[in-house]
């Protein structure tokens, strides 16, 4: 009699056309992709930041091409500006008519996933999930439990003048740090007489470079003691790191110390830096720029450093892995369709189409393979070998909204409190922040 | 983009409204019909706000009260009641209350300095040649016409560190060095810059009110005080500031509502994360909202700063009464 | 107008040295002011090369349209602008009708509870909307609202709504009541009194209370940010977001914000003659 029903029930669904099991019929809230989904007749709302949109959309395109043939079900991609974002994102969610699949920032996820915001994904589902970077992927995961499906990469190095290296009677990329610090020095004294030329650009308020430099000497931001974070910046190890990225930003550096990176390709374009410290594919973003800014498919006009940069990771400095990852929302009412959507946009196919765009990969076993077909991410792909990322804790990205770092750096950097008074006020601030319930 | 209720523009206003008295004679029909006609002329206004303001003035009054955070809003749960927790927690964080003083500083600071400008240009008008008051009114119109973010993003591009035209110009005076100088490295600095930024775009709408004000000074008086020896500040002590000065209570009044609520220009400035030095009360309440989360305690500092505000407001409202706009 | 009057310098007992010491500052302010505007048309007419250069250039070398071009065709842009019109131009419509009605109430009528109303009205110019954005939202969405032009209309008819009861109410005041009372021993009924008398003569302090409302509602980005996808938000909104991944494009952005501009600076020249008026009438927002 049972089975009976059933029957009926799935000749019903096919013969309307519509299947029930892509709604929320699905209990456990897991979205599952290891069974066909209809998804004909459906629409499911996906999120993207602008980034997919300026340097990607063919791949979003063909993703979402390979996902309609699949399941039927169509795909709305509205893509959002970092700037309030999050706002949107949760007056959204705390709304019944929600995106079904959202991307947020690596170190943005956690927050969400500690707090019931997306549903749980099948992981063997996504194809080289087993290889998965844990920089993105440790935000996914809470309990044994995965939430979020890494997007893509980025990893930062140095980003050189090599004409100005060759004057300087430099031959190549330094191998260590003093020798970074020797060829920062030629490049200053090179350059004298020109008030407005810093070796080594680097913003104030860049935190993921300073942080890189904590890190360098053993530093760290915070670490869970038990079940309490416990902030680690007024540690020697930290102090020491955080040290060294002030001795150089204040000896190299003519950057703004209350800006953060965003413009930092665009200013070094200007020829007044020799090195600066970037994601891959910001010297491309420093070498061309777009005839028309607002136009992602308008010709490529070349800048003054065109032809003059090269990139080498930043020696004895680990990297921020930055990145994006992908979640299935817990209100979503097409949760298997829009597991299916991110697996699509997520597969090898996809990530092949990511590196071409000079964005690294989501799993470390295609990290060689990107770095050998485009030459432009082979040294961000080096310096992923070599990464950290932030504290993998509920309440990080409240750090990260409270300027907590930025603040700490700027008040460094223009003097106003020295680094363990600064580092200490930090700690104070990251302890409240992540152990607040 | 403002306006005051002037009484300097119609004079015979002030007198005219209190004509107004119950009409004893009129028929008691008509006199019923009276009483009802102005409530069903409010109704549609009084409809809007109930149905469109209430029910969210209300909730975020509740929010206030309880502890809304983030797995609250995502799965819906009820938050707990909390009582005045969030009120308590922000009355006695001195945080908080760095962020109040540093609001209440600004507004004095900001609003004192307009108002002293726009009057000294509302005066200047008078004393100019017509075309250059002409000058002066088109660039104040053009100024006026710039929207709030408009005109903060092109401050921002005006002091861009390593592009910004403002630290070029300085550079170029001898002796000093203005290259790459960033102005948000010092508070009193950026403060100055924020400052100058809501003066700026402040002073059209001052100046241009007061001048209008200044028209309802009668000219033979200051002649006449002229002529009797009074110099240019006792005319302008005695004679001017008197007439002005209900005017000059309200813009100010006015003044000090919206500058008390300063967030684009900030905003804009910091690029959205203002440090904690540049946080004023509105940017602190949305930041701790949505940045840190605490929907709650941030609806508890909207609360306060309304309350705050209702303060200023007496005084907007007494002075409406006082010269009979209203009664 | 009463400004008309005043045309002529005031002379008696100033120096010549005074007038000219007035007339140099008078120049130097409309300079000063104008500075930022100028510096904006400026950046907007420049080539990036000449925009992003350390010495700066006080008139484009290349004059060039491209960064309007870039503007206009950039995403969002026209929409935004066709959405910032349409929403304005509901909000504004909307709040006139509705407010005119209570300013004509407050201002003609001697009624229980009319204290009450004004106070209402002047407060409820004090809440900060940025703080309800989530009631706003859940709000609207239980309406099927978010995401639509109308939704934000109507969130932005409550932001001008006081202020417009409250502008409108000084402009009907001002109108000399005995000209009410002469119509209606004329045999003039109220609505006749209303239609003849006091809806045109405050025909210019409604274009007046139009265009500041017109500028709040213009002027709005967090909200409607906030309420509605990309392509249902307006020019400020795309201001706020024109920030490329390859860094600010200060000159498209220049020009966008000129463009954004412009519908204000027309509407501020049409009303010129009434600029005065409108802006001494009466309200609490800005």
């Amino acid at each position: 009699m049972k089975r009976k029903i059933a029957v009926a029930a799935a000749l019903a669904a096919t013969l309307l056309g519509t299947a029930a099991c892509g709604s929320n019929s699905d209990d456990k809230g897991t979205a599952s992709t290891d069974t066909k989904v209809d998804g004909t007749g459906k629409t499911i709302k996906v999120w993207l930041m602008v980034d997919a949109q300026t340097s990607w959309k063919n791949v979003v395109d063909d993703a979402t091409k390979r996902f309609t043939a699949a399941t039927g079900a169509q795909v709305n991609v509205e893509y959002q500006q970092w700037a309030n974002h999050l706002t949107k994102l949760d007056a959204t969610l705390a709304g019944s008519d929600v995106p079904d699949v959202v991307e947020l920032g690596n170190t943005e996820f956690s927050k969400y996933v500690f707090n019931g915001g997306f549903a749980e994904v099948n992981k063997s589902d996504f194809e080289n999930s087993d290889t998965w970077l844990s920089g993105l992927s440790g935000a996914c995961e809470l309990d044994g439990k995965t939430y979020c499906v890494p997007y893509y990469a980025g990893a930062r190095v140095l980003i050189y003048r090599t004409d100005l290296f060759k004057a300087a009677g430099i031959t190549a990329a330094p191998k260590t740090y003093d020798e970074f610090l020797a060829d920062a020095e030629k490049l200053q004294t090179g350059a004298k007489g020109n008030s407005k030329f810093g070796s080594f650009y680097m913003p104030g308020q860049y935190w993921y470079a300073a942080m890189s430099f904590v890190k360098s000497t053993g530093g760290d931001i915070a670490k869970k003691d038990g079940d309490k974070w416990v902030g680690q910046l007024s540690q020697p190890a930290s102090q020491q790191g955080l040290q060294r990225w002030v001795d150089a930003v204040k000896k190299y550096s003519k950057a703004d110390v209350t800006k953060n990176e965003n413009d930092q390709a665009g200013i070094f374009s200007q020829g007044q830096a020799g090195m600066f410290y970037g994601n891959a594919w910001e010297q491309g973003v420093a070498e061309e720029v777009r005839k028309d800014p607002n136009d992602p498919n308008s010709p490529l006009v070349p800048t003054k450093v065109k032809g003059k940069l090269a990139a080498a990771p930043l020696p004895e400095i680990p990297s921020f892995l930055g990145g994006s990852n992908l979640g299935v929302t817990q209100k979503s009412a097409n949760k298997e369709l829009a597991a299916q959507w991110i697996k699509a946009f997520t597969d090898s196919t996809s990530m092949a189409g990511l590196v071409k765009a000079n964005a690294l990969p989501n799993a470390s076993s295609l990290m060689d393979k990107a770095a050998a077909d485009n030459p432009t991410i082979a040294p961000a792909a080096l310096a992923a070998k070599q990464s950290w990322f932030p504290p993998n804790a509920e309440k990080w990205a409240d750090v990260e909204k409270g300027n907590v770092l930025q603040t700490m750096l700027t008040d460094v950097l223009t003097g106003k409190k020295s680094v363990a008074d600064a580092t200490k006020w930090a700690d104070d601030q990251i302890n409240t922040t992540l152990n607040e319930s | 983009m403002t306006a005051v209720d002037s009484p300097t523009t119609r004079p015979q206003a002030a007198g005219g409204v209190t004509v107004q008295k119950p009409a004893a004679q009129r028929p008691s029909r008509r006199r019923r019909h009276d009483a009802l006609v102005p409530w069903l002329l409010t109704l549609p206004t009084l409809l809007v706000l109930a149905l469109l303001l209430g029910r969210p003035l209300y909730r975020m009054i509740v929010l206030s009260f309880q502890n809304m955070r983030l797995r609250e809003l995502l799965t819906g749960v009820a938050p707990p009641w909390v009582g005045f927790e969030q009120y308590q927690k922000a009355l006695t964080d001195s945080t908080f209350w760095g962020v109040v003083g540093r609001t209440a500083a600004f507004t004095v600071v900001s609003v004192t300095v307009s108002v002293l400008a726009g009057l000294a240009v509302a005066l200047l008008m008078r004393r100019v040649h017509r075309r250059v008051r002409l000058a002066m009114m088109i660039a104040m119109m053009f100024v006026w016409a710039l929207p709030q973010l408009v005109a903060a993003q092109a401050f921002v591009w005006l002091t861009d560190s390593d592009f910004g035209v403002l630290n070029y110009l300085i550079d170029k005076i001898p002796g000093v060095d203005y290259a790459n100088h960033s102005w948000f490295v010092n508070p009193w600095q950026g403060w100055t810059l924020i400052t100058v930024l809501v003066v700026w775009a402040g002073i059209p709408f001052l100046a241009i009110s007061l001048s209008a004000g200044l028209t309802q000074v009668p000219k033979e008086l200051l002649e006449a005080a002229t002529v009797d020896g009074a110099t240019a500040w006792q005319a302008l002590r005695n004679i001017t500031l008197p007439i002005l000065k209900p005017l000059l209570t309200i813009v100010t009044t006015l003044s000090v509502i919206w500058n008390f609520g300063l967030f684009t220009q900030v905003w804009v400035f910091r690029s959205g994360h203002p440090e904690p030095y540049f946080q004023t009360l509105a940017t602190y309440s949305y930041t701790q909202a949505f940045g840190q989360s605490r929907y709650s305690y941030g609806s508890a500092i909207a609360v306060i700063t309304v309350l705050l505000m209702l303060g200023v407001m007496v005084f907007y409202i007494r002075q409406m009464f006082k010269i009979g706009e209203v009664d | 107008m009463a400004a008309r009057q005043d045309d002529g310098v005031l002379t008696v007992g100033r120096s010549r040295i005074g007038t000219i010491f007035a007339n140099t500052g008078g120049v130097l302010f409309a300079l000063v002011m104008i500075f930022p505007v100028y510096w904006v048309l400026n950046t907007a007419f420049k080539p990036r090369d000449e925009v992003m250069s350390f010495e700066p250039y006080f008139l484009p070398a290349h004059p060039t349209l491209d960064n309007f071009v870039s503007a206009i065709k950039a995403e969002n842009f026209l929409s935004g602008l066709v959405n910032g019109l349409i929403i304005t131009g509901l909000a504004v419509a909307a709040a006139l009708v509705v407010g005119f009605l209570a300013a004509l109430a407050i201002a003609r009528f001697n009624f229980y509870g009319r204290r009450a109303i004004i106070m209402i009205i002047l407060c409820v110019q004090l809440v900060p909307l940025l703080a309800l954005l989530i009631p706003l939202f859940l709000m609207l969405q239980g309406w099927e609202l978010t995401n639509s032009l109308i939704g934000v209309a109507l969130v932005y008819l409550v932001l001008l709504l006081p202020y417009t009861v409250w502008t409108l109410r000084g402009f009907i005041a001002g109108i000399p009541k005995e000209l009410d009372e002469a119509a209606m021993i004329d045999g003039c009924t109220r609505p006749q009194v209303f239609w003849r008398i006091i809806l045109p003569l405050t025909g210019p302090g409604l274009v007046a209370t139009a265009v500041y409302g017109f500028i709040q509602a213009w002027n709005e980005f967090i909200i409607i940010n906030t309420l509605n996808s990309p392509a249902k938000q307006n020019l400020m909104a795309w201001l706020l977001q024109n920030q490329t991944e390859r860094g600010t494009a200060w000159g498209p952005l220049m020009a966008g914000a000129i463009i954004t501009s412009l519908p204000v600076v027309i509407f501020f020249l049409l009303i010129q003659r009434n600029i005065a008026t409108g802006l001494t009438a009466g309200a609490v927002k800005g």
